[in-house]
């Protein structure tokens, strides 16, 4: 049986293709803009491209994430908390709990028995200090997102930014840039914002379990945030290899029924 | 690599007509601002070269580029530049100027200079500000007012939003101006919020250019009421990167009843070229 997953979220879109229990191909692309079903268009031919497959080959597919109405050739949608559910039990299957730091959301969705959601937590207020929020300031400060998340690790803790407001806090960046601070303290700032506002997510409501939870989305490739996140919440996140595909693994699971 | 959206063209320009060897007084300005950075060289009154490009991560060494730019292939060197005055935001990182003037002053006097002496009311829309400055007298600042809080909506942000609506930053204001009449404005302009606004309204089948007009409408609406604070006064000229923005300006001028004053200048100058006209007063006044 071939199901496919698609995830779209607000800045990309994700594919996973899956053959029997296993991925057989992964595809991403931009999803912003007036043209979001070209673009999921677009990277669902390539994914089929690299599967090898026409498009009746696949039995089903199913998509998630916000932008999820905007795709004609999806057959049925299901939404995010569930197919993060999906997918953190299909990598590991005692995970209790699941967070997904996606860009302008985080989601923490406790897990019960089987495919039971216990309880799920978002982000209130604000989308600000997340995916988004790491891309911009990057360019801020001159950057790839890898090297800022290298160079944060050779920073000192001495400065901090505003952890609330992604407008309040690139201005703060800016202050230290114009005060000539290091560039690594202020990118180690920006990753210590990030996760002191992940943090209070994890805190709110749910008390994930220390070894195992379960983090995925596009932030848990970013090391310095997952590693201020694990010294902050004393939680060994367990992360897979494509973390940021793991709603469509989801969705492309529940595909499968 | 993906398209980059964002990015708005750096540039620098001499006048070649002007030998500046035969001039009396060559005098700089230099705009560090937040997300560019300006030099301008006067030779007497007269405007000799500018260069304009983006502030890099190090304000220092984006301050003396773009002074290095700006002198260009002229033969000019620093030395031979009598007076420097740095401005904008990072103004203490320009490290040769002989002193440093506020932005407010700056960019009256430089607006005085490109748009000519009839401008009473000058409104700098910037990248993390928006400034409106009302005129009395030559070089007199009647009264200002700031966006308050926060950039949202201003030319960062508007950089952000152009990456996530995958629309060239130099055309978002043109293609706004496609729609026959004004959406409904947005409820708010900040970045972190801009897709998921963004696809609610493509869900609710508004075209790319609606979508851009309820944005620019609304960034346009929250100039004009800060601009009101200064009850402005015909002329009125707009500075800075936003003023590129017809989607804006329009927008701002239907608003306000008035329409904004042009010239051959680049506005992004206003700040850097009216540094350079307070270094020439400083150093005829020495």
């Amino acid at each position: 049986m071939i199901t496919a997953g698609i995830d779209v979220g607000i800045e990309s879109l994700k594919i996973v293709i899956l053959k029997d229990g296993k991925v057989i191909a992964r595809g991403t692309g931009l999803s912003g803009g007036a043209k979001r079903a070209e673009a999921a268009e677009k990277v669902w031919k390539e994914a089929l491209a690299a599967a090898k497959l026409k498009p009746a080959d696949v039995n089903k597919v199913v998509d998630t994430g916000q932008g999820k109405q905007d795709i004609a050739f999806a057959q049925d949608r299901v939404t995010e908390p569930v197919t993060d559910a999906r997918a953190a039990r299909f990598l590991y299957p005692k995970a209790t709990c699941v967070v997904d730091i996606g860009a302008d959301q985080v989601r923490v969705v406790n897990l019960g028995e089987g495919d039971k959601i216990l309880e799920v937590v978002m982000n209130q207020k604000c989308a600000a200090g997340l995916g988004i929020f790491l891309k911009s300031i990057a360019r801020t400060l001159g950057m790839t997102l890898e090297e800022m998340s290298q160079l944060s690790g050779n920073g000192n803790n001495a400065v901090s930014i505003n952890e609330m407001c992604a407008p309040f806090a690139e201005m703060d960046a800016l202050d230290l840039l114009n005060r000539n601070t290091p560039r690594e303290d202020i990118a180690r700032a920006v990753t210590e914002a990030v996760a002191v506002r992940v943090n209070s997510v994890l805190n709110d409501k749910i008390k994930p379990a220390k070894d195992a939870t379960v983090l995925i989305g596009g932030v848990s490739r970013n090391k310095a945030v997952v590693n201020s996140l694990k010294k902050r919440s004393g939680i060994n996140f367990l992360i897979p290899e494509y973390a940021e595909y793991a709603g469509a693994l989801g969705a492309a699971l529940i595909a499968t029924g | 690599m993906t398209q980059e959206y964002w990015k708005w063209p750096e540039s620098s320009w001499t006048y070649r007509d002007i030998d500046w060897k035969k001039t009396k007084t060559i005098t700089a300005g230099v705009d560090v601002g937040t997300n560019s950075t300006q030099a301008a060289i006067l030779c007497d009154n007269r405007l000799f070269s500018y260069s304009s490009l983006r502030t890099g991560p190090d304000f220092r060494a984006t301050a003396q580029t773009a002074l290095m730019q700006a002198l260009g292939k002229s033969g000019l060197k620093i030395k031979d530049i009598k007076y420097i005055v740095g401005t904008g935001w990072g103004n203490r990182n320009v490290t040769c100027a002989e002193k440093t003037v506020d932005e407010i002053n700056c960019h009256a006097r430089g607006a005085r200079f490109m748009y000519g002496p009839a401008v009473k009311t000058v409104v700098d829309l910037g990248a993390q500000t928006c400034k409106a400055i009302r005129l009395y007298g030559w070089d007199r600042i009647r009264d200002f007012a700031m966006n308050d809080k926060c950039a949202a909506g201003m030319g960062r942000n508007i950089e952000v939003m152009a990456d996530l609506l995958q629309v060239p930053i130099e055309e978002m204001g043109e293609r706004s101006l496609a729609v026959e009449k004004d959406p409904e404005p947005v409820s708010t302009t900040c970045y972190a919020f801009a897709n998921t606004e963004a696809m609610g309204l493509f869900r609710e089948g508004y075209t790319e250019s609606q979508v851009l007009a309820a944005y620019l409408f609304a960034i346009a609406w929250r100039i004009y009421g800060m601009v009101g604070r200064v009850q402005p006064e015909k002329e009125i000229a707009f500075t800075g990167g936003l003023a590129k923005n017809p989607g804006i300006v329009k927008r701002l001028e239907k608003a306000m009843g008035m329409t904004a004053l042009t010239c051959e200048y680049d506005p992004m100058l206003a700040g850097a070229i009216g540094a350079a006209v307070i270094a020439r007063e400083s150093l005829i006044g020495q």
